[in-house]
């Protein structure tokens, strides 16, 4: 099991320079996020961004460039939280796979649930070839990569433990495409409470693991 | 694996689902299609026992729906007498399981109803269920202030699934409402009260009316609601002691404490009849907790039902056979049953089943004995297929059906304790004590 768990990156040694470079890193995000939950992604600007982190906005050009960066340094620590979240947690570690794919996401909606106007419009955005939040995009795919082999890991113990036939690597890439397709639907869902993502994320899940474990209908 | 398995049978169901057009992801019916073959890991012995007998007999009956649907076609079938006694009480079981939710899911569940998560709110809180409850399943707690709590939890957009069910259960039986074999008022009834059932918030109502009105029962606990925690998909209740039939009786009760429950259980249902003109009609033998000094619990009041029929009216008739004392008295009872629309010579098919009914709970006459041995399994049959016969009118007044569902039920759990209780001097000291439950002061 160990051995076969993702870390998040390594922590290297680092001075209090670095330090404190990720401490304003991380306050201006969190002065990005309330204002991007207040008036939307679209309607904040870098002037109010670097007002309400308490800092020049030559400073704030100094970390991210623009708008676009924020939100990539926003996703990569979203992966930190959740692999952090995932290997702090022994009774979702133990748990049946489809348990535990289903809380990966789930805690990952439920993160991203104050951010629900700023992911839409990073949606839109990353449609855009030319955006650092294309897909296409080298870090993005970099995050991504961490993302598979965090999946790739969880799979394989369940390769290892029989719950699951050998998917290889495709069987993360077929989950991260489920993962975006749930946040997909969990953006336009309009139920109370977004249950109807709840519902399909369990059937999809139990129904998935099923049908690779019996290799097809049994009824 | 080689599929030698494919039989007419999955290739009928595939069929039938393919033509209903189901969403898998937005019915309920789909739900319980779905777990059919999701079953293992969740409730295996139930499972399986579920696969191998009742189910098959369901579906087979019922032309493979089941969920909410099954219960509108167990009433239909049960109109034209094709089920057999004996599958009631698996059907009762059957009536509304939702799929089961892991520990993740239901958290999540609860935050979405609650704005937090059970930890957050309880001092503890068990991930794992004890009992599945009608749509979600149960998980004790124990509240910041130290009370032991049962939280039950719903599946998460269940209501939605459900009114999918309906719409589509409508459009296939539009022949037979047209026809009348399908009777639409009780189909009027059903979607109204299983909608109900899926509203937490009715059922806290319902434990609060039946808290207040039969506290004079001081031997029945009845679970007090936890209002701030609690919600139209949460429910947080007291938790209540007590095991279910099945278990208790493998203690080996004695007859007297058998007696005792059975003549309780008879006095419940009684007073719930006369004093409260509402039951509950959940006839799960789950629902009912019994203690070795013959407390009861009784739970799950999701299903309940208030009565504007002259209950009282049609138990003093039964008791007394008024239909006997000519045709006027006839007709008024027959007009208490069936409801006024029916006409007296179709109605009079009726008082056959009304006297073998009578001659069952209240027996008459000098050579007979009042006390009613439910151990009998013929009278079991009899009452069931009095039931049926009942049931079997199409013109039957639809809360009708519903008193005479919960009676079967009562004479169920009766039979599998063994009881031995005379019905008739439970009734009258019921119906003529001055108020509910004030023979024990």
């Amino acid at each position: 099991m160990k051995s076969n768990s993702v870390k998040p990156r390594p922590k290297e040694r680092r001075g209090r320079r670095a330090e404190n470079k990720d401490k304003t890193k991380q306050a201006i995000l969190e002065a990005a996020l309330r204002l991007f939950a207040d008036k939307g992604f679209y309607h904040t600007t870098t002037k109010a961004i670097s007002r309400k982190a308490g800092i020049a906005e030559g400073t704030l050009f100094n970390y991210f460039r623009t708008k676009e960066d924020l939100a990539l340094y926003f996703f990569e620590r979203e992966l930190d939280a959740v692999i952090e979240w995932y290997e702090g947690d022994a009774r979702i570690r133990r748990a049946a796979l489809p348990e535990r794919l289903f809380a990966i996401i789930q805690q990952s909606l439920d993160r991203l649930a104050p951010y629900e106007e700023f992911l839409g419009a990073v949606y839109l955005r990353s449609l855009m070839p030319a955006s650092k939040l294309s897909p296409w995009n080298l870090e993005n795919q970099e995050r991504h990569l961490r993302y598979l082999r965090f999946i790739r890991a969880i799979l394989a113990d369940a390769e290892a433990a029989e719950e699951i036939p050998p998917v290889g690597d495709f069987g993360a890439y077929a989950f991260g495409l489920l993962h975006l397709a749930m946040i997909t639907y969990w953006l336009q869902d309009g139920s109370r409470g977004k249950e109807q993502t709840l519902a399909l994320l369990d059937r999809c899940l139990k129904m998935g693991t099923h049908f690779l474990k019996n290799g097809g209908w049994e009824w | 694996m080689v599929n030698s398995k494919i039989s007419s049978g999955a290739l009928t169901r595939g069929f039938l689902l393919g033509k209903l057009g189901l969403k898998l992801a937005g019915s309920y019916l789909g739900y319980q299609a779905q777990n059919l073959f999701l079953g293992e890991g969740e409730r295996p012995q139930r499972q399986a026992r579920f696969q191998q007998q009742a189910s098959r007999r369901v579906r087979e009956e019922l032309g493979h729906l089941k969920g909410p649907a099954m219960k509108i076609g167990q009433l239909v079938s049960l109109g034209s007498g094709a089920f057999l006694p004996e599958a009631l009480e698996e059907l009762a079981n059957l009536q509304m399981h939702a799929p089961g939710m892991h520990a993740s899911l239901a958290r999540a569940q609860f935050k979405c109803v609650l704005g937090k998560y059970p930890e957050e709110l309880f001092r503890e809180f068990d991930p794992e269920p004890f009992a599945a409850a009608s749509l979600g399943q149960v998980h004790r707690g124990i509240t910041r202030k130290g009370d032991a709590v049962a939280i039950k939890i719903q599946y998460p957009a269940i209501r939605s699934a459900i009114e999918n069910d309906f719409k589509l259960f409508r459009s296939l039986t539009l022949p037979g409402r047209v026809t009348g074999h399908v009777p639409a008022a009780l189909l009027g009834e059903f979607e109204r009260g299983t909608l109900e059932e899926t509203n937490y918030l009715q059922e806290a109502q319902n434990l609060e009316f039946f808290r207040k009105e039969l506290k004079g029962l001081t031997y029945l606990s009845i679970p007090r609601v936890y209002h701030e925690l609690s919600g139209d998909r949460v429910l947080t209740m007291s938790f209540i002691e007590g095991a279910p039939l099945r278990n208790f009786l493998k203690e080996k009760p004695s007859v007297a404490v058998r007696n005792l429950l059975g003549e309780r259980l008879v006095e419940i249902y009684y007073t719930q009849l006369h004093w409260l003109k509402a039951i509950h009609a959940d006839q799960h033998p789950g629902n009912y907790l019994f203690q070795p000094d013959g407390r009861i619990g009784l739970v799950d009041f999701g299903c309940v039902k208030r009565l504007r029929i002259e209950a009282t009216e049609i138990m003093n008739s039964m008791v007394n056979r008024s239909w006997r004392a000519g045709d006027a008295a006839a007709r008024r009872f027959l007009g208490l049953v069936e409801g006024v629309k029916m006409p007296l010579h179709q109605a009079r098919k009726l008082l056959p089943a009304a006297e073998a009914s009578a001659d069952f709970l209240f027996p008459q006459g000098p050579s007979a004995n009042p006390v009613v041995n439910f151990c009998d399994p013929k009278l079991l049959e009899l009452a069931a297929s009095n039931s049926k016969q009942v049931l079997r009118n199409r013109l039957l007044n639809p809360e009708y059906l519903f008193v005479s569902r919960a009676e079967l039920g009562v004479v169920h759990l009766l039979h599998e304790l063994g009881a031995k209780v005379n019905m008739r001097a439970v009734w009258s000291r019921v119906s003529t004590a001055p108020a509910v439950g004030h023979h024990h002061a």
